[in-house]
């Protein structure tokens, strides 16, 4: 083996790049116009996320190719992440307008900060997916989640906001500094960061039907513990009901979501490509940690009365369903549907959670609070706000024809053919369950008597955002077949 | 005319008004109705147009429209209807209409909204019966749920928003273990044969193990079962019925009711013949318990409306003993009990609604001699009391001695049993006629001539022949106008179908016969 220059390919790198000088150009035009309008900050960056997304075309990721050694990869599974990432994150800066354009802060920070943080952990989100070794993995969760726990502390005026994402950063990082002893521990004992590598050494060490060597257990265990913090599952979940429900409400939208695709990105990378060896054991513990988290978050969203809260808890139900998806894994193969699931999965939550929490961005703008007594008779008052807030819950209980439906129907497919039956019947059970909360804000919303008036809009730019996942929980779920055989393909890129 | 997709111009021409209703945002009430009265009679007068070209000859399925979906998941767009789902899709069509015309005075509140939720709902209930794939077919199930609810929640009465909560809890439970035995057959389906189909007919040529059939078939029978509703899942049915408005209980009586029935007779006999022969003695107990505790009910009840709803528990019970019975009259009378209970109970929905515009309440108390100055009124009442008991020469009564004599043959004391209950609805109808049309009015002095009167009296017994002779807080039924010509234009097609199926059933049987005897022919 002759030694070769690395040279990296940057036409790989097209995509995260227009991200990268999309935040240059934000934080440059805020320094040089002094303050800028709203409006111009707004359209730079999502005109860089729209940009982005069209550069995804630019790249061949059937050919699954690595650059930066085996640091980076551009295969399917990256490509499936960067697609949610950046729609998430365009949808995202459509629901901020209302908050952005307000002037937030008139001391200090402001748009290009806060558009920039978002950005930042957009590109977070990004490198998880196209990660190839520990290192690129690491780093991207860590630049998603540093700049949402500096979100979450936007209003820091407020106490609750301060507090969220106080315990919101706490718990990141000890999850981070475990999630780092449990690589350090597989990096002891294959002798590798690289994900693939370490997925060959484990197939010539671990033998089906031995006990596992302890340092990998151990090592499993830290994973396991230091990701399930990363997506908010239980009994890793303390930080979310507060985080949500204390940030500002477009942040809520956005880290519903975005953290969630890199913590799911990340635990595709290591454990079903890194550990697929151990996937006898990984599957068991996702199953079991899915059983609790959805029970968990489904149950407990029944008592909550502030909306924002409410979905907090709704959102851990819904990483529930997600696990469940991973815990259905099995071959590898290219019939295995579990990680493509969850990736549609993943799709599919962007819209109706960023709609719904964009629902209350805009409640908010006019004047309204965030608990159910605020949204008590909203169709008379505003009808289509009410009828789209109506489409995001039945979406999130899973009601067909719309999108969450869909999204549902592929994860208990991929259970039922795993065979996990006992875990598709838990998701029926719970979607039963969910129906409770979830059907509180329609029949809150549609039954009763409006009260008081609205306050003006400010923006139409978060009408826009609305507009548009509404369409998409609406529309994408009957026209799913392209996404479904797009995310099918990760099978090429993981196994 | 052989290309054209009926089926789905029939199914979706209402899904076409709540459309326009909801884009065109400052429609008047006026408008909302007359859009909604067109978008119903069209996709009525196709769906006649559809039964009159049926070919009655055939058991196979017949208008058939398919197209790829989701093709990597074997989902595909199948629709097609056979004798069990064609008249279905035409009692569905005409109800709807009846249901527009029915909510045309009623309904003031939000009336363009109201419109759009019924048209949807339309659409949901028609998607359910000419659907051939499950996957679509849960689809619309599950559609059809939330204008339900909606109608049940926002136009309907006092305690609206905790029956239409529960009825959409209940029937939510019920069908999501049914998108698990969906997936589990597809999976089961694919195991076997490597074919990914949801296809109803090609799932049906599978063989499938009997343990495995045990379990599916309890799921997709708990979500019909719920829906029925069978005894013991019926208790979402009185509330929802009592707070729905008028038009909501027809719909819910008429439609939905029989979408339980129909998913047997489409999903549980042919999918799983083993275990259909191994739940039928059970379930034909509980259809029996289901008629009698359904028509004991119905006779203590001193709300019409409620009366109405426990009456259709009860003959929803012939509807779950004729299928699981097994033969052939069993099968034939459930599917004419389900569309005579179709056109029955519906009007007697109608009836109580003619009655709740009038004097504002449904306690029979509040009635009594109405005949007198609601003639046409009394006449259809009365019509409909006797086809609701199974008086021979109406529809009811054709479709309950089917499915009695399918149950004498298959489980003699099922059939024996039936039978008593029969009286106890000739009892139940006939004092709700006699205490709404005949006897004295609260307030109305009372006949000193009466004989019950008086041997009542002489026994020391209450006056049990009508009449409160103490305060009473309703309106004098004596003032009560007769029929509106719509409201009359409501309960007449009804009343020529009930005398119609009654009179000559046999191009009903005729066209139900082939499908029918295909199923049973199929593994039974």
């Amino acid at each position: 083996m002759s030694v070769r220059l690395a040279v990296p390919d940057w036409s790989l790198l097209v995509p995260p790049l227009i991200i990268v000088g999309t935040i240059v150009l934000l934080l440059i035009v805020d320094a040089v116009l002094r303050r800028p309008p709203a409006r111009l900050l707004l359209t730079l960056a999502f005109a860089g996320q729209v940009l982005a997304l069209a550069s995804l075309w630019t790249i061949d990721w059937a050919q699954g190719a690595t650059t930066f050694g085996q640091s980076y990869r551009a295969d399917w599974f990256a490509l499936a992440v960067a697609l949610v990432a950046l729609i998430a994150g365009a949808l995202s800066v459509l629901v901020s307008a209302g908050y952005t354009e307000s002037g937030l802060d008139p001391e200090g920070i402001g748009q290009a900060e806060y558009l920039s943080l978002l950005l930042f952990s957009v590109l977070g989100t990004m490198l998880v997916g196209a990660a190839g070794d520990f290192i690129v993995l690491l780093l991207g969760l860590e630049m998603s989640a540093v700049a949402v726990y500096a979100l979450t502390a936007f209003a820091r005026r407020r106490v609750t906001s301060v507090e969220g994402a106080l315990k919101y950063f706490l718990l990141g990082a000890f999850a981070s500094a475990i999630l780092i002893y449990g690589m350090a521990w597989v990096y002891g004992s294959t002798g590798s960061i690289v994900l693939r590598d370490i997925a060959e050494t484990l197939r010539t060490v671990v033998m089906p039907g031995q006990p596992l060597d302890p340092a990998l257990l151990l090592a499993l265990l830290l994973l396991a513990v230091g990701l399930g913090f990363k997506i908010a599952a239980v009994p890793f979940h303390m930080w979310t009901p507060d985080a949500y429900q204390g940030a500002p409400t477009p942040v809520s939208a956005y880290m519903s979501v975005v953290p969630k695709v890199a913590g799911f990105a990340a635990v595709a990378r290591v454990l079903v490509q890194g550990l697929q060896p151990l996937s006898e054991q990984w599957t068991g513990l996702l199953g079991m940690l899915a059983a609790i988290t959805m029970i968990y978050g489904n149950v407990v969203a029944i008592a909550q009365r502030d909306l924002k809260r409410m979905l907090g808890y709704s959102a851990i139900g819904h990483t529930g369903y997600m696990l469940a998806g991973l815990a259905a894994f099995t071959t590898g193969q290219a019939g295995d549907r579990s990680v493509g699931s969850v990736l549609f999965y993943l799709f599919a939550y962007t819209f109706m959670n960023i709609g719904a929490f964009g629902v209350i961005a805009w409640l908010q703008e006019r004047g309204l609070g965030t608990t159910l007594d605020d949204i008590a008779g909203l169709a008379g008052r505003a009808p289509l706000a009410a009828l789209t807030m109506a489409i995001f819950m039945l979406s999130l209980m899973g009601m067909p024809p719309l999108l969450g439906f869909y999204a549902k129907y592929y994860v208990i497919l991929a259970l039922i053919e795993a065979g996990q039956l006992w875990l598709a019947v838990a998701i029926v059970v719970m979607s039963a369950v969910s129906a409770f909360f979830y059907l509180r804000v329609v029949t809150r919303m549609y039954f009763e008597e409006p009260a008081g008036a609205l306050q003006p809009a400010r923006t139409p730019v978060l009408g826009l955002g609305l507009a548009l996942t509404t369409l998409a929980t609406l529309v994408l779920g009957l026209v799913s077949s392209p996404i479904l055989d797009l995310v099918q393909r990760w099978s090429a890129a993981l196994a | 005319m052989d290309n054209l997709p009926i089926l789905s111009l029939i199914t979706y021409s209402p899904l076409v008004g709540a459309a326009i209703l909801f884009l065109w945002g400052g429609a008047s009430p006026r408008a909302a109705r007359w859009i909604a009265l067109l978008a119903s009679s069209v996709s009525f007068l196709l769906s006649v147009v559809m039964l009159v070209a049926f070919d009655r000859d055939q058991s196979t399925l017949q208008f058939t429209e398919t197209f790829d979906w989701l093709p990597e998941l074997g989902i595909a767009y199948r629709l097609g209807v056979d004798g069990i789902s064609a008249p279905l899709v035409g009692l569905t069509t005409l109800l709807t209409l009846i249901a527009v015309l029915a909510s045309w005075d009623p309904i003031r509140h939000r009336v363009r909204e109201y419109y759009i939720t019924l048209l949807l709902l339309a659409t949901g209930m028609l998607g359910v019966f000419v659907s051939l794939d499950l996957f679509l077919f849960y689809v619309f199930w599950e559609i059809v749920l939330i204008p339900m609810a909606l109608i049940i929640g926002v136009w309907g009465s006092a305690n609206r928003v905790y029956a239409a909560v529960k009825f959409f809890l209940y029937t939510l439970a019920g069908s999501l273990l049914m998108l698990v035995g969906i997936v589990a057959i597809y999976q089961e389906y694919f195991r076997q044969t490597g074919i990914r189909t949801l296809d109803v007919l090609q799932l049906a040529q599978g063989q499938y193990s009997e343990a495995f059939q045990f379990w599916t078939f309890l799921a997709f029978f708990l979500a019909f079962a719920i829906k029925v509703p069978m005894w013991p899942f019926h208790t979402w049915l009185p509330d929802a019925h009592v707070e729905a408005p008028t038009a909501g209980s027809v719909i819910l009586a008429g439609v939905l009711l029989k979408m339980g029935g129909y998913g047997f007779l489409r999903f549980n006999l042919p999918l799983f013949p083993d275990a259909t022969r191994m739940w039928a003695p059970a379930i034909v107990v509980l259809s029996v318990i289901a008629i009698l505790y359904g028509a004991l009910m119905a006779l203590v009840q001193q709300d019409f409306k409620k009366l109405v709803a426990y009456s259709s528990v009860s003959h929803m019970g012939f509807v779950t003993l004729g299928i699981f019975v097994l033969n052939q009259p069993g099968l034939s009378g459930a599917m004419v009990v389900m569309l005579s209970h179709g056109f029955v109970t519906s009007a007697l929905f109608l009836i109580v609604g003619v009655l709740y515009e009038r004097a504002h309440t449904r306690d029979l108390a509040a009635f009594g001699g109405l005949a007198r100055n609601m003639p046409v009124f009394a006449a259809f009442f009365g019509l409909f009391t006797l086809a609701s008991l199974g008086l021979p020469g109406l529809s009811g009564f054709v479709g309950e001695f089917l499915a009695l004599l399918g149950g004498f043959r298959a489980y003699r004391w099922a059939g024996v049993l039936g039978t008593i209950v029969v009286i106890l609805a000739a009892w139940y109808m006939l004092r709700v006629y006699q205490r709404v049309a005949l006897v004295r009015a609260p307030g109305e002095p009372p006949d000193p001539d009466d004989p019950e009167r008086r041997l009542a009296l002489a026994h020391g017994l209450p006056p049990i022949a009508g009449g409160s002779d103490g305060p009473h807080a309703y309106p004098d039924p004596r003032t009560f106008p007769d029929l509106t010509w719509r409201e009359a234009v409501s309960l007449l097609p009804l009343a020529l179908l009930t005398i119609w199926i009654g009179v000559y059933p046999l191009p009903l049987l005729e066209m139900l016969e082939p499908a029918l005897a295909a199923l049973l022919g199929r593994g039974m």
